[in-house]
């Protein structure tokens, strides 16, 4: 009796504690949707739990969310940011937000991963930055900041032995230190990465898994969201009631007028008193060596390309520009910026992705970009002049011839001058 | 093929504890078994290194090998009578017993970051236990071998690849000796005490610190660079994360290597003591990393200073003092890996204890002088902390990042 007594007392704890996690976690049913004022926050938030989560994702893209996938772009929203301007003036589509610092192509593909059903024949919005296409791809600590198990789960879930797709996947998630943090599922990844189908072991473990993450996400993706949506509302009170491209472009020139009045980049003032000033006289004629023509992004964006043909997504590419009085000042090639245009452009349209809104050569336009490599005020309103179009008139469902050459080295290092060139002039 | 690396997630605590309890439940009745024990750490030792690693599996092989040769050659040497005990003798034990672990840190000096195929996960600690061995050899106060004790210490699952680094003849009382119910039940109390301590730690404290915190402080300090030293407020942020990360990382690693060994009966040594209330850095190593800053201590700084001493070769006691000090820091620097990072952690503080002493002695010539009440402890404690973060800001590597990279 002692001895029950004694035990009881150490391990009593313990076990009321771990039935009580193992039915939260593993209980069959479910916990409920996701709160609609949930999804709303999730669109605009940008923040990570959104990437790593299914739950807020499939609920917005079964409504009518479009998403916008991006990088840190998206975090500058002035009043012509597309989310203020799909709310102010009630367009029938709403975008939800995917893209913060440090998300490139790779984290897009397992992200997209959590929500592939719901995308079936949808419409997207990329926007490509060039800035993505260094020759050493994304880095290791960005790609896990926005990682979780439950994209990789999905993945293998759904992966086929010997699908190109799926096996550079899986190459280029055993690179990252994300591919290694769970042991079962790298011996997955492992396997499909070598061709072969997993084993009867795996398959279960990643059903029980997947109910696991499934219930994780459902009890905790919907805390610590960041509200943007006072920024969002802040934005529209500024735009006027009625919508005029013209009229939007000539307050946007004088917001932009009036914020930059601090330095000769056309940089908003507080980014350059927080960001360049401090450092400028050291940035000069830094960026000569810059390179975005050759590296792994290559490859990894054919990863969305793939995955939109499979998924029969039309979507529209845009491809900002850098400020061209920035790019001047720190000696970044405009040249080699047209090179990875044309290489890029090359990989889209020869796989029969044709809608492209091509602005590399904007750079130089007035209040296009909001700082050193951002999208702002006219460069905004200029690609909602693409957006707005693609989104509200009805597109052909588009045919796809997806190359697995994409996925080769030999592509990434591909000499842009040796591509044809297919840019011809913008089309959209 | 299943691979288990040791305390990566809480289904690695399931399995092991389901397969301790046929060893709980004999113990729980004032016995114990062995050959089950063993049974259980062999299994769980060839699942750390299995599939895979299965290379690192051979290099513990053999290493085994070659360790156990060294350690029984020595004893027998020293245990003949009449040993002459010749410092040569004993040099050159201790010179092969490192060699293994001398190849597997350099090689990725000399050939291009790679790792060396001798190495595995944990060849450091058991290098510890074995040259511990030799050195109290050559003392006397290790007497004769014990094949399979030697064995069992040497390869003692729950410390195996990081420790904390027991020491032989502790190992050897506590693996002799039989508790009875209620003695085996304060251990067994303990033991799942510091594992759920150990959860909170490293699970729930340095997860937050170190996945949730930490890369999004990294990121913003790169952002900010280009100022003075690329410094910046985040930067300090990242000094004060990282050194919270490193702490219950690795004090939560250390309780659930301690709590299982306090299952199997076996009380290993604690390896933290509240470094964070330490009010100086002596009184710091004595709180942090303990067993290994003790074997540090007693291997290499005491050895060094003795040695110098025996030969007269330095008068100032305080010179062969901070010498030491220099060797012992250089030494575990060098340990870490060869850059430029861990061997200037290591100068610091080296540099930091000697100062340290200087000050002590300084306060001793000047007794009075400086009043001793709380305030003066509390200032001591908050200078200590800082330095310790700012030397871990070093050790994390991230400066290298921030400034070269």
């Amino acid at each position: 009796m002692k001895l029950a007594k004694r035990l009881w007392l150490i391990l009593g704890p313990i076990f009321i504690a771990m039935l009580g996690v193992v039915t939260l976690l593993f209980w069959p049913g479910n916990y409920g949707q996701s709160r609609q004022d949930n999804v709303e926050k999730a669109a605009v938030s940008l923040s990570p739990n959104v990437f790593k989560g299914n739950l807020l994702k499939s609920a917005a893209f079964n409504e009518d969310y479009v998403p916008f996938i991006g990088s840190s772009e998206l975090s500058r929203m002035d009043p012509f940011h597309p989310s203020v301007l799909a709310a102010k003036y009630r367009r029938d589509y709403q975008p939800f937000l995917l893209g913060s610092a440090g998300t490139q192509s790779l984290t897009h593909f397992f992200s997209l991963q959590t929500a592939g059903k719901e995308l079936n024949g949808k419409k997207v919005v990329v926007i490509v930055s060039p800035q993505w296409f260094v020759w050493n791809g994304i880095q290791r600590g960005m790609f896990s900041y926005y990682y979780s198990n439950l994209q990789t789960n999905n993945f293998l879930e759904h992966a086929k032995p010997s699908d190109p797709m799926a096996q550079y996947a899986a190459t280029r998630l055993l690179q990252l230190p994300s591919g290694s943090s769970n042991s079962t599922l790298t011996e997955a990844i492992i396997r499909i990465k070598a061709g072969v189908p997993l084993t009867q072991f795996q398959k279960t473990y990643l059903r029980l898994s997947e109910r696991l993450y499934d219930h994780e996400d459902s009890l905790f993706s919907q805390l610590f969201l960041r509200d943007n949506r006072p920024t969002i509302a802040k934005g529209e009170e500024t735009l006027p009631s009625q919508y005029d491209p013209w009229v939007l472009d000539d307050l946007a020139t004088q917001m932009g007028k009036g914020e930059t009045t601090n330095n000769k980049f056309g940089i908003q003032n507080k980014f350059y008193n927080d960001r360049v000033k401090p450092v400028v006289g050291k940035l000069k004629d830094t960026q000569i060596g810059f390179d975005y023509d050759y590296g792994p992004e290559f490859s990894d964006f054919q990863l969305l390309l793939d995955f939109f043909s499979r998924h029969n997504i039309t979507p529209l590419f845009v491809i900002p520009p850098v400020n061209g009085k920035w790019a001047e000042y720190t000696g970044l090639r405009q040249e080699m910026l047209d090179q990875f245009d044309r290489k890029i452009q090359y990989q889209l349209r020869t796989q029969g992705f044709t809608h492209i809104d091509d602005m590399i050569d904007e750079g130089n336009q007035p209040y296009f970009m909001q700082d050193t490599i951002h999208l702002g005020w006219r460069g905004w309103l200029a690609m909602d002049n693409s957006v707005r179009p693609f989104l509200e008139n009805k597109q052909t469902t588009p045919k796809y011839k997806i190359n697995d050459d994409f996925y080769t080295k030999a592509w990434q290092d591909k000499e842009p001058r040796l591509i044809p060139d297919m840019r011809g002039g913008k089309s959209n | 093929m299943i691979n288990l690396q040791p305390y990566e997630n809480p289904g690695y605590f399931v399995l092991l504890v389901v397969a301790l309890l046929p060893a709980i439940i004999i113990r729980l009745n004032g016995r114990r078994s062995h050959w089950y024990e063993t049974l259980v750490s062999f299994v769980f030792l060839f699942l750390m290194f299995d599939g895979r690693k299965w290379t690192q599996g051979v290099a513990l092989i053999g290493y085994t090998i070659w360790q156990f040769a060294i350690v029984a050659l020595y004893l027998r040497y020293r245990t003949k009578k009449d040993s002459p005990n010749k410092f040569s003798v004993f040099f050159w034990s201790v010179v092969l017993a490192i060699a293994p672990l001398t190849v597997v840190k350099f090689t990725p000096l000399f050939d291009h970051g790679r790792s060396s195929i001798v190495g595995f996960l944990g060849i450091s600690y058991l290098t510890f236990k074995t040259v511990g061995m030799i050195m109290e050899t050559r003392d006397g106060f290790i007497k004769d071998f014990h094949p399979v004790k030697f064995l069992q210490f040497l390869l003692f699952m729950p410390t195996i690849s990081s420790g904390p680094i027991d020491r032989y003849r502790r190992f050897e009382k506590d693996y002799d000796r039989t508790l009875d119910r209620e003695q085996y039940l304060d251990l067994f109390g303990k033991g799942i005490d510091r594992l759920f301590l150990g959860f909170f730690y490293k699970f729930i404290l340095g997860y937050g610190f170190g996945t949730m915190l930490l890369p999004n402080l990294q990121r913003q300090a790169m952002q900010a660079r280009g100022g003075f030293l690329d410094f910046s407020w985040p930067l300090i942020g990242v000094m004060y994360c990282y050194s919270m990360y490193l702490f219950f990382d690795f004090a939560g690693y250390s309780l659930f290597a301690i709590g299982i060994s306090n299952l199997m009966g076996v009380e290993t040594p604690k390896n933290f003591n509240y470094p964070w209330i330490s009010h100086n850095i002596k009184d710091f190593w004595n709180r942090w990393h303990m067993t290994l800053s003790f074997w540090f201590r007693d291997y290499i700084y005491m050895r060094f200073v003795f040695f110098i001493m025996k030969h007269k070769w330095i008068k100032s006691r305080v010179t062969i003092a901070n010498l030491g000090y220099l060797l012992l820091f250089l030494i575990m620097g060098i340990w870490h890996g060869e850059t430029w990072y861990y061997i200037t952690y290591g100068i610091f503080h080296a540099t930091v204890m000697i100062c340290t002493d200087a000050w002590i002695r300084w306060k001793k010539k000047h007794e009075g002088l400086l009043p001793h009440n709380w305030f003066t402890h509390a200032v001591a404690i908050l200078l200590t902390f800082n330095t310790i973060c700012f030397s871990f800001l070093i050790f994390s590597g991230f400066l290298d990042r921030l400034w070269f990279h």
